[in-house]
């Protein structure tokens, strides 16, 4: 079973193409769930609008418990899907950036897509913006290879890491989760804000 | 402008549960996630490709990623990916009816300044999502799905920065 | 009794918890349901990754490695004429037998298949990697290179690399270690296959995945 590529039960052409009905199904998601607004996106950091939050952590969270599910099935190999490379210096500047882009610009990449797509020319200019940086990095490469290359950790996962059962992680992460949940609703009843 | 545009957008309790669906898929049928960002850096390599050629053979950054990709850089999960994003964007706009053309800003900022710092951010976003191999959906969403050590330490310093710094920032917002 | 509204957020905590509890108490799952097709097989054959170094395993074994299962392949009446240190006897023949799953199917110990040459333990090897099983590795040279490299080193010229005067340091210091020398010498200088000097113990193989956003 899963993955279906790494299997070779589909043909590598077959993967883009269904690559194409994820991304519609993404940014459809994306969309529905008001991430196509950087006012909505920024309003979790001042606490008037907390949607991020709860969309992208219930997302993380449920792809995560589903994952995990699948494995337990026996309908996925966990060993052959991808897990992100941990480069620990590199991912904390990057995050540091990336923090600071999302609170000027009022996106992130995927969301700026989301956001042309219905029109906002917001949105438009932050992916031009997108594409100078990844270019400023690209010819400034040089310059910060090594930096980018250090602090190599191999593929951890996390419960791997504290050395937990990924069972018992998620459910921390669940509860951390939820824990910003009730926090979230909270925040939006003590900073409201009617007109954005 | 606004009314009942809260009321309009899917419960986002919902929509996260759905997103969380939609990355399960793409682990299933790929064995990856979604991601935004390498799009972006695949456009760009193949642009540099068809542009500069003998730069792009010179180059570390480019030769680093041809060295270790064949074909075609656009040929690409993650650039389909995004084309579809595109595509279901405007699908849920049109049902939604939010298509518009619009520069959206607080009331207290003009177009012009709310469009230079979202071309700033987009700057800063491109640079970071390289150094954090990969974005929000890519590094953090994605590594938080498969409990990947470096997506987390991604999604952290993202949002702590953000927040770290919306004071200063709070006139393009509130 | 007072109505309680269910609210999406009493919701999806209600869900994600109970949900929560269920994976955080279920054990991993650890079966291993996904089989190589036979061209990657051949692939992995072709590019020797399955083998060992005898200095390699000779190391483990001088440093008393716990991670180092060897697994002696030959008919039980050859494993008793003569063994490596710590070495259980699966003969080829048992291979499948239920009561052997267990030291196979983990990712902690390096189970290294040995013979008189390598045949059958590649023999071995093809069949537990067909099964899906990772972490079975063969000792490169079986058990005649073994004494050739290990037990009975010859020394090589004194014009030789320094690489290989280290090596042949090396394998007789792991040769008095390991009580070498009593097993028939071999007179012909050892041509080994460009052996390297123990390095990290080899990772689990696994098939390559793309993804990232990279």
């Amino acid at each position: 079973m899963g993955p279906l590529v790494v299997n070779e039960i589909i043909s590598e052409n077959t993967n883009l193409l269904l690559a194409f009905f994820v991304g519609i199904a993404f940014g459809f998601v994306l969309e529905q769930g008001g991430f196509s607004s950087s006012r909505k996106l920024a309003g979790v950091f001042y606490g008037y609008d907390t949607v991020v939050l709860k969309v992208f952590f219930t997302g993380a969270v449920t792809a995560m418990l589903g994952l995990l599910f699948l494995s337990l099935f026996g309908w996925i190999d966990l060993n052959l899907v991808y897990v992100n490379e941990t480069f620990l210096q590199s991912a904390i500047i990057g995050g540091v950036v990336m923090g600071a882009g999302f609170i000027m610009g009022g996106y992130c990449p995927g969301t700026s897509f989301c956001g042309a797509a219905i029109g906002k020319i917001d949105a438009m200019i932050f992916i031009v913006g997108l594409f100078i940086g990844v270019f400023i990095f690209a010819e400034g490469y040089p310059l910060w290879e090594g930096i980018y290359k250090a602090g190599f950790m191999g593929s951890p996962r996390i419960s791997e890491f504290f050395g937990v059962s990924e069972g018992i992680l998620a459910l921390l992460v669940i509860v951390a989760a939820v824990l910003m949940f009730w926090g979230g609703e909270w925040a939006e009843k003590k900073f409201p804000r009617e007109e954005y | 402008m606004s009314e009942n545009r809260k009321s309009n957008y899917m419960n986002p309790y919902l929509a996260g549960v759905l997103l969380g669906l939609v990355v399960i898929a793409a682990n299933f049928i790929s064995g990856r996630s979604v991601g935004a960002s390498g799009a972006i850096k695949s456009t760009i390599i193949a642009g540099v490709e068809t542009i500069a050629p003998a730069h792009a053979e010179s180059a570390t950054f480019y030769k680093e990623y041809t060295d270790g990709h064949k074909g075609n850089p656009l040929n690409n999960w993650l650039v389909y990916q995004m084309l579809g994003v595109l595509v279901g964007g405007f699908l849920s706009g049109i049902l939604s009816k939010r298509l518009t053309w619009k520069v959206e800003h607080n009331p207290k900022i003009t177009s012009r300044t709310r469009l230079l710092f979202a071309l700033g951010g987009g700057i800063l976003f491109g640079i970071g999502s390289q150094f954090g191999r990969g974005c929000t959906s890519g590094s953090a969403l994605s590594g938080m799905a498969v409990l990947s050590l470096g997506g987390f330490i991604s999604m952290m310093a993202i949002f702590g920065t953000a927040f770290a710094l919306a004071y200063f920032f709070r006139k393009l917002w509130i | 009794m007072k109505n309680i509204s269910l609210t999406p957020r009493m919701l999806i905590t209600a869900i994600l918890l109970s949900l929560g509890l269920i994976i955080a108490a279920v054990p991993k799952n650890t079966t291993k349901p996904y089989k190589l097709t036979a061209p990657q097989i051949l692939d992995e054959l072709k590019s020797g990754t399955q083998y060992l170094e005898p200095e390699q395993v000779a190391q483990m074994l001088v440093e008393k490695d716990p991670y180092l299962q060897l697994i002696d392949i030959r008919p039980q009446n050859e494993f008793e004429k003569f063994s490596l240190q710590g070495a259980i006897n699966i003969p080829l023949d048992n291979l499948l037998s239920e009561d052997y799953t267990e030291i196979f199917d983990q990712d902690v110990k390096l189970n290294v298949f040995y013979g008189n040459g390598t045949t059958q333990a590649n023999e071995g090897w093809m069949l537990l990697r067909q099964l899906g099983y990772s972490n079975i590795y063969v000792l490169r040279g079986g058990l005649n290179y073994w004494a050739e490299a290990i037990l009975n080193p010859t020394a090589p010229p004194s014009t030789s690399p320094n690489d290989d005067l280290a090596k042949y340091d090396f394998r007789r210091g792991a040769s008095q270690a390991l009580g070498g020398g009593e097993m028939a010498a071999s007179q012909q200088s050892s041509k080994s296959p460009a052996a390297k000097v123990p390095g990290p113990k080899p990772a689990g193989k696994k098939k390559k995945v793309a993804g990232g956003c990279s």
